[in-house]
């Protein structure tokens, strides 16, 4: 067995996570919890992108907006991540192999090296782009980069759900006689 | 014809990325929608934004939150079709559109109106308040309909 299969097991099987994973109330709750973070923090991220793209909030100056939701952006991002951090220890042991978890986790990494990349230049240097005449190229590349990562998180995450380890569920596809029917998962 | 309908037929009950993708327009015109509503119930609330006014915040937001809307309501009907009788019968969907149509109602009259008010004032942290409820309600109940 591989390393990262064995940290995952043993992560999932502590007594911690095993009772999260089987609480039927606990497990909803933060993964609501986790949701409505996104409503909140997505929502904000979205705003920014679109206002450094010049299509939302035109009575805001870019400044005002960076600056005004960073800290609510923080909120919602601790939130998120804590959330996460816990959906994901109850069930890393399926999520350790699971392509669409690895996209996942690589996409959030690049929102970090994004974060270093354009900090200087966009984000921490809000007043210069409102002394601008026009909004940046290098703003509205951020922003579009910055809109491509988190969707791509959302819809990574979400397809987690449906990704079936080979051999999970009986044979594997090539000696099953007929396609699976595919049912909508539940979380 | 409405009762002859069979949810197998259904093109998201036999596309393997039919129905996430549903789910993932859905997530993020929720965030779209609920972000900027947001923005106005924390400045209401007296929680941030404070360098524009709570009406100024709703003009600016006005087009993104009627957008999101928009998609979110849509692609919440399409998914609705993957199954409806389920949807139907079940507690926490019904209390999800109970609360999604007092949210609606509720953001464009009562909670408009005060936002647009001159001084909101203690009005404008019980407006706040309430709508972040119902928007965050709507989330958990929808993650509780998969749940029970």
């Amino acid at each position: 067995m591989s390393l990262a299969a064995e940290f995952s097991q043993w992560v999932a099987g502590t007594d911690f996570f095993t009772s999260l994973r089987e609480s039927g109330l606990a497990y909803p709750i933060i993964l609501s919890l986790h949701l409505s973070s996104i409503a909140l923090f997505g929502g904000l991220i979205l705003i920014t992108d679109l206002r450094l793209l010049g299509v939302a909030m035109p009575s805001m100056t870019v400044s005002d907006v960076i600056t005004q939701t960073r800290l609510w952006k923080r909120i919602g991002f601790v939130i998120m991540i804590s959330c996460g951090l816990l959906l994901a220890g109850a069930k890393l042991d399926t999520y350790y192999d699971n392509p669409y978890f690895q996209l996942k986790l690589s996409l959030l990494l690049l929102v970090g090296v994004h974060a270093l990349v354009f900090h200087r230049s966009v984000y921490g240097n809000a007043a210069e782009l409102d002394r601008a005449a026009a909004i940046p190229g290098i703003a509205k590349t951020a922003a579009c980069l910055s809109l491509v990562l988190w969707i791509g998180i959302l819809s990574a995450g979400r397809w987690i759900a449906y990704y079936e380890r080979p051999g999970q569920f009986g044979p594997p596809p090539a000696a099953s006689a007929q396609p699976a029917k595919t049912v909508p998962a539940p979380r | 014809m409405l009762l002859a309908y069979d949810p197998a037929t259904n093109p998201l009950n036999n596309n393997e990325w039919a129905f996430p993708l549903c789910e993932c327009i859905h997530i993020a015109s929720f965030a779209l929608s609920v972000g900027t509503i947001a923005i106005v119930d924390l400045r209401l609330l007296g929680l941030g934004l404070r360098h524009q006014t709570a009406a100024q915040l709703v003009r600016d937001t006005m087009l993104w939150t009627l957008a999101g809307l928009t998609i979110v309501i849509t692609s919440g009907l399409v998914i609705f079709t993957s199954d409806p009788l389920r949807y139907y019968y079940s507690p926490a969907f019904r209390l999800k559109i109970i609360c999604l149509l007092i949210a609606i109602i509720f953001n464009y009259t009562v909670h408009r109106k005060v936002a647009q008010s001159k001084d909101p004032g203690l009005a404008g942290g019980l407006v706040g308040a309430i709508s972040l409820f119902l928007w965050i309600t709507i989330v958990f109940a929808g993650l509780f309909y998969a749940f029970t």
